[in-house]
């Protein structure tokens, strides 16, 4: 009796403490533990915001559902009949190999490994038929997610940015906004048995995602497309081989419609090297750099050259320099100063040489703008002194960044006013040897269009949630006032003349009362590293329009235009100033504003084609006649009484002075109408229109060039495609003026 | 309760009845008056009509394993029913199996109890034959033959089982057949258990015959069991405990050399890693089992998470109704549930040896204790695998897991044990 007692006493002693150990002491501990394995949280993926441009109605990015397929290996792993044919079923659906699949199907124990990703939703119904048909209810999970489309391809891309794998921002507005568009995921938490299938016990919880707000670019896509394909004409025209970059942007409130970068990519598949020759470059280096090589290239693509580099802005900063003179009095109305050519400057060997090593001899403010004279801007730099020069450059927004709502900023460089030497205050004067971003110019611009005011460049306009609610409107207020409206008006009045007659006349739009002012900037420390290359230029155009009540700033810069190959233009008013006023004439009256021609120009005026379609012969002949416009008829025209199905030009478009109205009516093949767009390239105007006349196209002339004796630089339809008889072609024609100026500091 | 000086003339004299200190009356009226009153008549008809033999089976005994048999059905139920399911579609599955087998057997058991256990001397042999005789047949058709004939068919690769229309496992034979041998054995040498030659050797030839057969099924938990019960019993019985002390040096040294050398040592040390912390196993040691029971019993807490409520069962835990029935007992019911059914467990035993010690022989003693010990290593071994307090290996907990001719089984020898207590020198009550 007395072993036996002792035997059920220490047996059920030991138990008795076991379980006081396991529930009492360690409960919580282990309740929480079986809790969390039997809590499954199902993550509910947000849906990210979709991306308008300006009009609110053309999507420029957005989300749709896609599904990732994802293996539960533990409920398949040791079921070797079910694993083969899980394997075998998805290999065929997903275009896998089967293989691999199955090899991923034996990991033991674990619950999650992905299959593939994002896959489309017929591909999800072939996989629900696959494994309803077969019966499989475990092992295999559909994940809901969502993958992003950029329905414009590249347009606006470097300004987009592009998602991750895991729908996160990675560049562009995409990233920079990125909290706002990604939502908030939901969770959904529910008790699952250990197969994952839902258990009959009341616990579980459901918190809804929250979608993500959109975005509202103050981008207009017509806007920016525009800029896209003139920046393109321009990096073919002139073998531009470092990219390109156009920013027009409201002058007086800092929307930016349009931020071309060219040298970019398509955000739909971000990861493809689109540069072709870049591309064969990699292949042919060895396999080991490849890798490095290649990103090296993605980065560059992605880049935003608009606000992640830094050049010199050249002459261009004339117009910043020359509003300071103005607004401190040091430039009384009848100051002048003589140009010999030349500038002797302390601490500069041999001084600084002006553009036109001649001189320009006794100028006025004015001429001095217009001739972009260097020793007449080194003289204001003087004239002003270090402080104040570095007062107006801190007020210009020069030595802060901007605050663009865009990633990746870059601070400019600048000599601080302690280190401004002669020298150094020389050659700033001129736009030389400081680096600042293609936006801080543009800012700056705007400010000495719009009556001195520094306005704050952004790319969104409003945040607004699912339903439309505005969640954020962004502050298009100005940061402070630089200059006087007085100044202002007076820099705009010798920039207008400027791009009418100056140097700057290569960005000259008929009608629109355009300002401008060009620069070429030298790239001194990439010439510095090789001395044995030629100098790389930039070449940029920057202006507004129109001159009474400036509204819209255009920058065109072109990096690295290459001279030797396309007959020798490196300089901004014949590298950019073309495609400044083709971008110009043709978004100006997009954007509204209108024309006003002065008589002169008036004369060489293009008409308004009137609408004739759908009249007979006879009444349309008469309104043209009216109007002053020939005509000519393509098909039956054996009466009177025939209707006319279509007109070249189009009603409202423009037809040339002295040119026609095509009139199409009915009875002929839609070929026989077409015809090919001539290479208008290097001729003149009259050469051109002779051209035009033999290929059954006509010839709209833009551009100051086009009554100087300039040559076509640039064409609104490219060479060699396929449009209807009468289709006008807008051609820029531009005059060849080298303001470019070599100065070299030990 | 005292022993009575009353109740040794067997079968002849009921001890009195406990009166109620009350002023009642006791009822003197014929017995069909009596049965309008059932609180007087009720005793009476116990007494005389339902257990036969003129004598009373031991009422705390029947009380406590009818109690521990009633929760263990429903904990069955409430633990089987989400495995049923899923896998059978239908959650009554296990639990209408099992109470049939349990009403079937609680018959049995009935009938059993009636049947003199003093006959069980001449079944001695012819059961221990049985057993060994269908632990043959199980290793050879089995183990040996590759389960060729349906009659022996693996189960999770292991061969146990004989199906003969309800299956089975012989082991469970062979458990009563060593209580049943050993007491016949013991009653039969009391005077030379001393011995080396009678009181000890004979019996180890039994035990390591059943090792011989149990072991290579494999069934570990079983042979321990089996041996366990030899072991206590030749102890009660008067073996002399130097030969223990001498046998069980030799045991220890052999299956450590065993062990050490058969390569398996590596094994047997990850196993008892995985023991001493399960949750960080090492590699190609599963603990799942343990963990999830762990976790059922965590979760309990003091109280339990209630009746039927259990989580783990729902496929965390593998077969909860099986061995580790009584984790998801802890977690429904809490430590306060577990420690009832333990002390539930405690009294069965108490009065079983309480019962047994009182037999009005050794044979009917050592039967007796045999199989309250049976009951008593299977229940403490369970409940220590569940709480992890020894390594995991397969033992069923008597009354609750599932198993209908297991079941069946136990009940029969609760019926032997009744039978036992009907003729033992106890106050009934």
């Amino acid at each position: 009796m007395g072993v036996t007692a002792l035997l059920v006493f220490v047996g059920f002693g030991a138990v008795v403490i076991s379980l006081f150990r396991w529930q009492i002491v360690r409960g919580e501990e282990l309740s929480a533990a079986a809790l969390d394995q039997s809590l499954h949280s199902t993550t509910l993926t947000a849906m990210r915001g979709t991306i308008y441009d300006a009009t609110g109605t053309r999507i420029l990015a957005k989300s749709a559902s896609v599904w990732t397929v994802v293996l539960e290996p533990v409920y398949i792993y040791d079921k070797e009949s079910k694993r083969r044919l899980i394997s075998s079923g998805l290999a065929k659906i997903l275009d896998m190999d089967e293989e691999e699949i199955y090899e991923k199907a034996g990991q033991k124990g674990s619950y999650f490994t992905y299959l593939k990703r994002r896959v489309e939703s017929d591909v999800k119904d072939e996989i629900t038929a696959f494994l309803d048909e077969n019966d499989i209810d475990s092992g295999v999970r559909l994940i809901t997610d969502y993958k992003r489309y950029y329905p414009y391809g590249t347009v606006a891309s470097t300004v987009l940015g592009f998602t991750g794998s895991d729908g996160q921002g990675l560049g562009g507005l995409e990233l920079q906004y990125d909290n706002e568009l990604k939502g908030t995921a939901g969770r959904m938490i529910s008790a699952k048995n250990a197969l994952s299938t839902d258990m009959p016990f009341e616990y579980e919880q459901l918190i809804g995602a929250q979608n993500g707000y959109d975005l509202v670019l103050t981008i207009d896509e017509t806007v920016q497309s525009t800029l896209e394909k003139y920046l393109e004409q321009g990096i073919e025209q002139y073998k531009v081989t470092n990219g390109a970059v156009a920013i027009m942007m409201n002058v007086n409130n800092g929307e930016i419609l349009g931020l071309a970068v060219k040298g970019d990519y398509d955000p739909n598949d971000p990861f493809t090297v689109y540069d072709e020759e870049q591309r064969k470059a990699i292949s042919l280096l060895p396999e080991a750099q490849q890798d490095q090589a290649y990103s090296d290239a993605l980065n560059k693509q992605w880049r935003n050259k608009a606000v992640s580099d830094t050049y010199y802005p050249g002459s261009v900063y004339k117009m910043c320099v020359g509003a300071m003179g103005l607004e401190e009095g040091v430039l009384p109305e009848n100051y002048s100063f003589t140009c010999t050519g030349n500038m002797a400057v302390e601490g500069v060997t041999g001084g600084i040489d002006c553009w036109k090593h001649a001189g320009h001899g006794t100028e006025s403010f004015h001429d001095g703008l217009c001739n972009s004279c260097n020793p007449f801007f080194i003289r204001v730099g003087q004239l002003l002194g270090p402080s104040t020069f570095a007062k107006y450059r801190e007020a210009f927004g020069f030595t802060e960044q901007t605050g663009i709502d865009l990633p990746g900023e870059s601070w400019s460089i600048y000599h601080s006013e302690e280190d401004l030497g002669p020298a150094e205050l020389a050659t700033e004067s001129f736009g030389q040897n400081f680096s600042i971003t293609p936006v801080q110019m543009i800012t700056a611009c705007a400010a000495v269009a719009n009556g001195g005011y520094l306005v704050t460049p952004h790319v969104v306009n409003r945040i607004v949630d699912e339903n439309g609610n505005i969640v954020k409107k962004m502050d298009t207020g100005y940061r402070r006032q630089v200059i006087s409206g007085k100044t202002s008006e007076a820099i705009s009045q010798i920039l207008y003349d400027n791009a009418a007659s100056g140097t700057a006349n290569g960005g000259y739009v008929m009608g629109y009362r355009v300002c401008g002012k060009t620069g070429t900037s030298e790239k001194i420390a990439k010439w510095n590293e090789d001395r044995s290359k030629p100098m790389e230029y930039i070449a940029s155009y920057c202006g507004f329009a129109p001159v009474e009540d400036p509204e819209y700033a255009l920058l065109v810069f072109f990096d690295e235009p290459q001279g030797k190959e396309n007959g020798g233009l490196t300089g901004g008013n014949a590298v950019a100033g073309p495609i400044f006023s083709a971008m110009m004439e043709e978004l100006l009256p997009y954007l509204g504003v209108e024309a006003q021609y002065t008589d002169e120009e008036y004369e060489a005026l293009d008409l308004t084609a009137p609408s004739v379609v759908g009249l007979t012969l006879a009444e349309a002949w008469k309104q043209l006649d009216e109007l002053g416009v020939s005509y000519s008829v393509i098909g039956d025209e054996s009466e009177d009484s025939i209707l006319v199905t279509e007109q070249i030009p189009k009603t409202g478009e423009k037809v040339p002075r002295g040119g026609k109205v095509v009139l199409y009516t009915n009875g002929f093949s839609e070929e026989e109408t077409l015809v090919e767009v001539p290479d208008f390239i290097g001729m003149d105007l009259a050469n051109a229109s002779y051209t035009a006349l033999l290929s059954g196209v006509q010839v709209s002339a833009n551009g100051a060039g086009a009554t100087a004796g300039g040559s076509a630089n640039i064409q609104s339809i490219a060479p060699g495609t396929k449009v209807k008889q009468g289709t006008v072609i807008v051609i820029t024609f531009v005059e060849d003026i080298q303001t470019d100026t070599f100065v070299y500091l030990d | 309760m005292a022993r009575t000086s009353e109740g040794v003339a067997r079968g002849l004299r009921r001890v009195p009845a406990y009166a109620p200190p009350t002023g009642e009356q006791p009822a003197p009226p014929t017995g069909r008056a009596e049965r309008k009153r059932p609180e007087n008549g009720r005793r009476k008809k116990i007494k005389y009509s339902l257990f036969a033999l003129g004598s009373g089976l031991d009422l705390p005994l029947f009380v406590f394993l009818i109690v521990l048999l009633a929760i263990g059905l429903v904990m069955l139920f409430s633990a089987s029913y989400a495995y049923c399911y899923y896998y059978y579609g239908n959650s009554y599955f296990f639990i209408a199996r099992q109470a049939g087998f349990a009403a079937v057997g609680v018959v049995l058991m009935l009938l059993v109890s009636t049947f003199d256990y003093h006959q069980f001397h001449k079944f001695a042999h012819l059961v221990f034959g049985i057993a060994v005789l269908l632990l043959l047949i199980v290793l050879v058709l089995g183990k040996l033959m590759g389960g060729v004939t349906p009659l022996v068919r693996p189960k999770n690769d292991v061969y146990r089982w004989i199906n003969l229309g309800v299956e089975f496992q012989p082991t469970e034979i062979a458990k009563f057949a060593v209580v049943l041998l050993f007491a016949h054995m013991i009653s039969q040498r009391a005077d030379q258990m001393k011995t080396f030659r009678y009181g000890f050797l004979p019996f180890m030839g039994v035990l390591a015959l059943l090792v011989v057969l149990i072991m290579p099924e494999p069934h570990v938990s079983a042979t321990i069991i089996v041996c366990l019960i030899g072991i206590i019993m030749m102890f009660i019985g008067g073996s002399s405990t130097k030969w223990f002390i001498i046998f069980g040096g030799i045991a220890v040294v052999g299956v450590a050399a065993v062990v050490m050398f058969s390569g398996k040592f590596d094994y047997a040390m990850d196993r008892i890693y995985g023991w001493l912390d399960p949750f960080h196993p090492p590699e190609g040691v599963d603990t799942w089992q343990t963990t999830q029971s762990l976790y059922a019993i965590g979760s309990g807490g003091l109280l339990g998470v209630g009746l039927g409520q259990s989580r783990q069962k729902y496929l965390y835990l593998p077969e909860p109704q099986n061995d580790f029935i009584f984790a998801i007992i802890c977690e429904e019911l809490g430590m306060v549930g577990a420690l009832v059914i333990i002390i539930l467990f405690g009294l069965l035993i108490w009065r079983g040896v309480y019962v047994s010690v009182h037999a009005k022989d050794k044979f009917g003693m050592m039967l007796g204790l045999g199989i309250t010990f049976q009951v008593g290593i299977q229940a403490v071994l369970n409940i220590c695998v569940v709480t992890n307090t020894i390594p995991n290996t397969g033992i069923s907990l008597p009354f609750f897991s599932y198993g209908g001719t297991a079941l069946m089984m136990l009940l029969m020898e609760m019926g032997v044990l009744l039978n036992i207590s009907r003729s033992s020198n106890v106050e009934k009550t």
